[in-house]
């Protein structure tokens, strides 16, 4: 199923920014990864089409922190950028495997991390074991909100 | 309505004498090879009151005007209609040749069959010639009804006031008193001199901005034309072009003339505050000079810093100290009244303030500060007499970072660029290289605007100076507390790399912005502003010095951001105009003023409130208000608000555009848009989707008024009780307005139509409001699209319905049934 990314964007937005490069200086993910820095992510949707930027993994490096978007002088809403590509990255299938067991976990277990070795810890620092997640209602919740329309588990 | 036509034809000359000539241009092959110029001639012959109605190639030539005047002479003509461009072109031209035939030049209409006809439907040579007959017959109705106009003079007092001593409002100063006319400089500051006196070197020729200056400021304070007020603001302005009076608030310097700037106060005085002029780096004293230079060079007490604020002498240490005894706490405020011909408003700029930008850290990191924190630290004036120092330990730095466009271009602060800051920024790195080469200097820039005349010069030889230009502004600014040290992150984005600089100093290069107290002048003069709270010039390229109050002129950055040739340029610019008004000694005012007659008058007084212009004088206690022609700007806002008959405008008068609206729906009503354009933007947009030849319907009918405002709810009203298909009201975008907005009675007079539309029951969509600015031809030929798009879904019975329930309404008080 193809989604419009402009329906989720203004692209017209994209027009105001001039590249002054506020954004890349003020991100985090960018200090320790291999990140697609917002000003990159700008300039390859303007001149090379946003298709260029939804196949480029370092798309899913960004910790969504909105300090870019903070900082912007144009108030370029460029969190909600981000998230549209990821969104449109992730119905082309463009998703990391990381990210894809991370969901198949939350799927399956209710958790997106195996925590089978926490209620020993837990237990030596005297708390509560895990509560239990109810499982089918997060796969409730999951199919409404189309997830299961994106990524298969 | 009709019973003010009936009134108007009465008055004017009866029928018999009127007497009135057409005359259709071809204009070459412009209007000639769409519109059959020869059938519309044969057509106007026989309109009522048409003498003779000919056509010609090229009327405005000089045999053209050479026919008219012989035509006027001979065949006694009393009123001329051209049907040839638009008004806007060549209405001098065809007034000029009326009045040295003896024809008032009131007496000329002119049918704009060119940009409004021909060169809109070019291939529809059967559509254009008609739509040129129905506007020959408007402009016909309408030119019998022209009354005779005379031009006010106004005298104008050969003097002149200057609000603002920076160099832009020193400049316009000495040039108006070198031409001989009396001239009030007011500053509010202690002494002239303003930004420029706060700058270590000008760019792009390096010299030493005080050396230069401090001349032109010694000249104004012994000028014998000029009437220097420093510590002053203006607190009230009335009157018109050429007659202003003014109110100056002249505060209490406790200090008198016999000063001579020892300086032995300073030492006795206990209280200190930080030095405006020094942008906060030193201290100064409650009694005080701003600079070494100031002009008059004159010690000042600050009240609010001294122990005796309070009217109690609790200390009197300077006054002990003053061998000359100039000190007197008992001074007081004064107000000045003064009476000035013309007014030239340079008030200048405030710097950006950078605090509200957290991840910079100004304010926080004492090394960060600004260029003009940095202008004073390398004046050898200012708080380290030249050395180049940072705030934090006092030691030079070795690097420093310069970050470009600082509150500049930016939706956070101000969305303009600031046009000085590129340059300044330069000439700073390269004082800095100069003096201390071995400092390395980096500049973080988004674009580097070099624009001006040795501008791209200077630039090219910071580089070779070894000045790193570096593109991609930082993000964030980290301060190491153990040194003060600060590290700059960020992209530098033509190598695609993240970067991160350690530097011992960082200067922000912030934007200048209009003065906090800007609006208090403009709501004084009653100016406009732009979008981004600059003072707003009469015309962007032809008037770019005068406002739109007649008399008031614009000098320096006031107008825009500006760097000192500039200010300069223009505040010689502003003298010269007003010294062209001075010089004559009188102006003339186009006779297209309101007029209230005071027989009908019932001083209810709602004209004068929506005169922006202050224009309109009168109490209920007088019985009877009028108009002050001098200030009548002409738009004509006030006319429509009248619900008693009693106020009209010159030369724009109701049954004048009456009469236009009748001959417009003659034919086929239904299918017709009746548009009001104004004349300065959306009339100038017709014409300019005519020039573009942008083509568009040809049922569109338009009518042109002076402003949106003179636009009548009954002219409406008329034109769907007499079936019009649809109306059309446009003027400027409201923030445009050539009338210090009286557009805003537009909209309000519109929405008031469209919530009657919508209670009667009937179509709203068939009156449309629209702004079209005079560069938007292709705006107006869509609007008129789509509202004949509109016409095509138009019911016989929808029009009939209208008309029918317009026709029912309520008669008005004082209106004859």
């Amino acid at each position: 199923m193809t989604v419009k990314l402009w329906n989720f964007f203004p692209r017209e937005a994209l027009y105001e920014c001039y590249q002054c490069a506020r954004c890349t200086g003020s991100c985090p993910a960018l200090e320790v990864a291999e990140a697609l820095g917002p000003r990159e992510t700008i300039l390859k949707c303007l001149n090379l089409g946003h298709d260029e930027v939804v196949e480029d993994e370092r798309l899913w490096v960004c910790c969504t922190c909105n300090v870019c978007e903070d900082r912007c002088p144009q108030k370029i809403p460029i969190s909600d950028l981000l998230v549209a590509l990821r969104n449109s990255a992730a119905r082309r299938g463009n998703i990391p495997d990381k990210l894809q067991i991370a969901i198949e976990l939350l799927a399956k277990t209710g958790r997106s991390m195996i925590v089978h070795q926490l209620d020993e810890m837990r237990a030596h620092h005297g708390l509560a074991p895990l509560m239990p997640v109810p499982i089918d209602e997060v796969r409730e919740v999951l199919k409404k909100t189309k997830l299961d329309d994106v990524i298969e588990f | 309505m009709k019973q003010a036509l009936d009134d108007m034809d009465k008055k004017a000359n009866s029928p018999a004498d009127l007497r009135v000539g057409v005359y259709v241009c071809h204009c070459g092959k412009n209007i000639g090879s769409t519109v059959d110029c020869e059938a519309v001639a044969k057509f106007a012959s026989t309109l009522p009151h048409v003498t003779l109605a000919k056509d010609s190639l090229y009327t405005c030539s000089e045999p053209g005007q050479e026919q008219i005047k012989t035509d006027i002479r001979e065949q006694k003509l009393n009123r001329v209609v051209v049907a040839s461009c638009t008004p806007r072109l060549h209405e001098p031209t065809f007034r000029a040749a009326c009045e040295s035939a003896g024809l008032n030049p009131y007496l000329l209409e002119m049918a704009n069959i060119r940009e409004h006809c021909s060169w809109v439907h070019l291939h529809e040579r059967e559509a254009a010639t008609s739509k040129a007959k129905d506007l020959v017959a408007m402009a016909v109705a309408r030119a019998v009804r022209l009354e005779p106009q005379f031009e006010l003079s106004v005298p104008v007092k050969r003097s002149s006031l200057v609000i603002g001593g920076g160099v832009a409002g020193i400049q316009a100063a000495l040039d108006m008193a070198d031409a001989g006319y009396q001239v009030c400089l007011v500053e509010k500051s202690g002494s002239i001199g303003g930004r420029m006196a706060q700058i270590d070197k000008t760019f792009p020729t390096m010299d030493c901005s005080i050396c230069i200056l401090a001349p032109k400021m010694s000249e104004v304070g012994r000028h014998p034309n000029i009437q220097m007020l420093t510590l002053s603001e203006i607190k009230e302005v009335t009157g018109h072009i050429g007659n202003f009076k003014v109110k100056i608030l002249k505060k209490a310097r406790y200090v008198t003339d016999g000063c001579t700037a020892c300086g032995d106060c300073i030492q006795a005085c206990p209280q200190l505050a930080p030095d405006e002029f020094n942008a906060g780096l030193s201290i100064r004293r409650a009694i005080y000079i701003p600079f070494a230079q100031a002009v008059p060079s004159r010690y000042l007490v600050d009240m609010g810093l001294c122990l005796n604020n309070q009217g109690i002498v609790a200390c009197d240490r300077c006054f002990q100290a003053c061998t000359r005894k100039c000190i007197d706490f008992a001074d007081q405020d004064k107000i000045v009244e003064i009476e000035v011909g013309t007014i030239v408003v340079a008030t200048g700029v405030d710097v950006y303030d950078p605090t509200a930008l957290t991840e910079l850290g100004y304010g926080r990191f004492p090394n960060v500060i600004t260029t003009l924190e940095f202008e004073r630290l390398i004046n050898a004036g200012g708080p380290s007499s030249g050395e180049l120092i940072r705030p934090s330990d006092r030691k030079r730095p070795k690097n420093i970072a310069f970050l470009q466009c600082i509150g500049s271009r930016s939706k956070r602060s101000n969305p303009y660029c600031s046009n000085v800051c590129c340059m300044n920024t330069i000439k700073d790195a390269l004082l800095i290289k100069e003096h201390w080469p071995e400092t390395e200097v980096f500049v973080f820039y988004i674009d580097i605007r070099a624009f001006g005349k040795g501008f791209e010069d200077l630039f090219q030889r910071a580089r070779r100076e070894g000045v790193t230009f570096i593109r991609g502004i930082p993000g964030e600014i980290i301060e190491d507390i153990s040194n003060g040290n600060l590290t700059l992150l960020g992209e530098n984005t033509l190598l695609g790399t993240q970067y991160r600089y350690t530097m011992e100093m960082v200067i922000l290069s912030v934007g200048i912005k209009p003065r906090s107290d800007a609006p208090i002048v403009q709501r004084l003069l009653n100016l406009s502003t732009d979008t981004d709270g600059f003072y707003m010039e009469a015309h962007p390229k032809l008037r770019p010095v005068d406002t739109t109050t007649g008399g008031v002129f614009l000098a320096g950055a006031a107008e825009g951001p500006k760097d000192i040739k500039d200010s300069v340029t223009q505040a010689s610019a502003a003298a010269s105009r007003a010294n062209i008004l001075m010089s004559k000694g009188e102006v003339k005012i186009p006779a297209v003023t309101a007029r209230i007659n005071t027989d009908k008058c019932v001083a209810c007084g709602l004209c004068a409130k929506v005169c922006s212009y202050h224009a309109i004088e009168g109490s209920k206690e007088l019985g009877y208000y009028r108009v002050v022609e001098a200030m009548c700007q002409g738009c004509g806002a006030c006319v429509p608000e009248c619900k008693f008959g009693a106020l009209d405008q010159a030369h724009f008068s109701d049954a004048q555009i009456v009469s236009q609206i009748h001959e417009a729906l003659a034919n086929e009503p239904e299918r017709k848009i009746v548009a009001f354009a104004c004349n300065w933007c959306s009339y100038a947009g017709a014409d300019f989707a005519g020039v573009s030849r942008i083509q568009y319907p040809d049922n569109v009918r338009i009518i042109r008024t002076m402003c949106s405002a003179r636009v009548a709810p009954e002219w409406i009203e008329l034109a769907f009780s007499m079936g019009a298909g649809a109306v059309l009201v446009s003027g400027c975008h409201p923030s445009d307005c050539h009338y210090n907005n009286a557009n805003q009675n537009t909209v309000r007079r519109v929405e008031k139509f469209w919530k009657r539309l919508d209670k009667l029951g009937l179509n709203k969509d068939r009156l449309r409001l629209a702004w079209v600015s005079a560069a938007e031809g292709a705006q107006f030929a869509k609007v008129i699209k789509e509202m004949e798009q509109g016409l095509r879904e138009l019911t016989p019975d929808q029009v009939l319905e209208t008309k029918q329930k317009l026709a029912k309404r309520v008669p008005r008080k004082g209106e004859p049934v």
